[in-house]
């Protein structure tokens, strides 16, 4: 299968949006890295990460129709797809883990212990790491682990305006990170 | 609305993560239509996102994709009869050369037609005016030709007269000092008709005219008027006559002979 050297985004979108094969290609080659580091970071397994990512692709393959070029990049959108299914996975195994739990094995252990990665290191999360600790939590319980900003207010016990602050605060020193 | 402070607030992070509530995406997106600056820094943080994201990739093991498109391969549509966006861009940048032939080509041909136009509308012009000349000429052909038969067919009806044995033929010679000059009269014996040919007559000079003569019984009678005819002049019908006699007279005639003006004169043989 010949690829082309690159897609616009546009043509990309239309081509995926037409079923085509080879810009489908295109897209996982350019995108599965960045997504499946995103991933990693939520799930931190890597044998869960790669389920994810397989069902992020699969996800984007058949709801390429919903995505709006208008709302935003592609990238973007993937990228919210791919929290979305992690932060789902990390619940439904924690769901599985708490069952399990009740009838450990070494087998499991073993498992756990092989396929845990240093997840801090990683992309964003070790970005956010860098970030103050009150700006730091947030950001890891909202975007690693999915809680809502209502949700956090009560865990951590703080009105939700400080919470909404503190996020958005928290973000616009980590994007300052990033641009440099 | 302060939009550089809203900005910085840390809110388009937040949305472009995927942390914003419905109320305050809504918002945001509302933001984005209404100020062009809110919009380019929610592109901004995106583009940012995405290059950071594209710089630090963690590869999945390889053996994941196989397994992607195996579970998919009923889904893809195989561009048999379809057009990609990159083949039409390149068949419109095929196009676009073939085109500038086509107008040069149609500015080429419309220049042509235009000559061609105008030196067909010229050589137009040309026939339909020799045309028209030439109608004009048939015309006056047509004239002439008729006129020509018409002054044939005085002559031939002449020629039937003056060779009508009931025809009497005088000849009238120039008088003296005119010998020059010379006509004949025929007079028909049965209907008493008098013709005359004008064989030898000066031009008559401006307002005057030749006028024909009869004696009958001694006195001069007038015989009419010679006008501009073919062949034989009818003049009027003279029952007797011993002599003929021709005389430049007024225009109209006169009544009496000016006999100093006696052109022509014979006798009734």
């Amino acid at each position: 299968m010949e690829l082309p050297q690159k897609y616009s985004e546009q043509e990309l979108v239309w081509l995926l949006k037409q079923r085509n094969e080879q810009a489908y290609s295109y897209l996982y080659d350019h995108y599965s890295g960045a997504l499946f580091s995103v991933i990693l970071c939520v799930v931190k397994e890597e044998e869960l990460a790669a389920d994810v990512l397989q069902e992020v692709f699969i996800k984007i393959w058949r709801q390429i129709s919903l995505y709006d070029t208008t709302k935003g990049r592609l990238y973007t959108w993937m990228l919210n797809v791919a929290r979305n299914t992690s932060i789902d996975a990390i619940r439904s195994k924690g769901v599985k883990n708490s069952r399990q739990n009740q009838e450990l094995t070494e087998n499991v252990y073993e498992q756990a212990g092989s396929a845990e990665m240093k997840t801090d290191a990683i992309g964003l999360r070790k970005l956010v790491h860098t970030l103050k600790d009150e700006w730091k939590i947030l950001i890891e319980l909202s975007y690693f682990e999915g809680y809502t900003q209502d949700e956090m207010a009560k865990m951590l016990n703080i009105p939700l305006g400080t919470v909404k602050t503190r996020l958005r605060s928290g973000l616009a020193a980590l994007s300052k990170i990033i641009k440099k | 609305m302060n939009t550089q402070e809203y900005i910085e607030s840390g809110i388009i992070e937040t949305y472009v993560l995927g942390m914003t509530d419905a109320i305050e995406s809504a918002e945001l997106e509302q933001y984005c239509r209404e100020y062009p600056d809110i919009k380019l820094a929610v592109t901004a943080f995106e583009a940012t996102l995405e290059q950071q994201a594209l710089l630090n990739p963690i590869n999945p093991p390889p053996a994941i994709k196989a397994q992607l498109f195996e579970s998919l391969k009923d889904e893809f549509v195989h561009p048999v009869f379809m057009t990609s966006p990159t083949k039409q861009s390149a068949k419109v940048f095929n196009i676009q050369p073939f085109l500038k032939y086509i107008a040069a080509a149609s500015i080429i041909l419309l220049v042509i037609s235009g000559a061609m136009n105008l030196y067909l509308y010229t050589k137009l012009s040309n026939s339909s005016a020799q045309y028209q000349a030439i109608l004009v000429e048939k015309t006056s052909l047509q004239a002439n030709n008729q006129l020509i038969q018409a002054k044939a067919l005085d002559l031939f009806n002449s020629m039937q007269m003056m060779t009508d044995p009931a025809m009497l033929k005088v000849s009238m010679p120039g008088m003296p000092g005119k010998e020059k000059n010379y006509a004949t009269i025929f007079w028909d014996t049965k209907s008493k008709d008098v013709y005359i040919l004008p064989n030898k007559l000066p031009q008559p000079t401006l307002g005057k005219q030749y006028q024909l003569w009869a004696m009958v019984d001694g006195k001069p009678v007038d015989a009419g008027m010679i006008g501009d005819c073919a062949g034989l002049c009818k003049m009027k019908n003279i029952p007797n006559a011993t002599m003929f006699a021709v005389t430049l007279e007024k225009m109209g005639g006169s009544s009496i002979p000016t006999m100093t003006e006696m052109y022509l004169a014979g006798k009734v043989s």
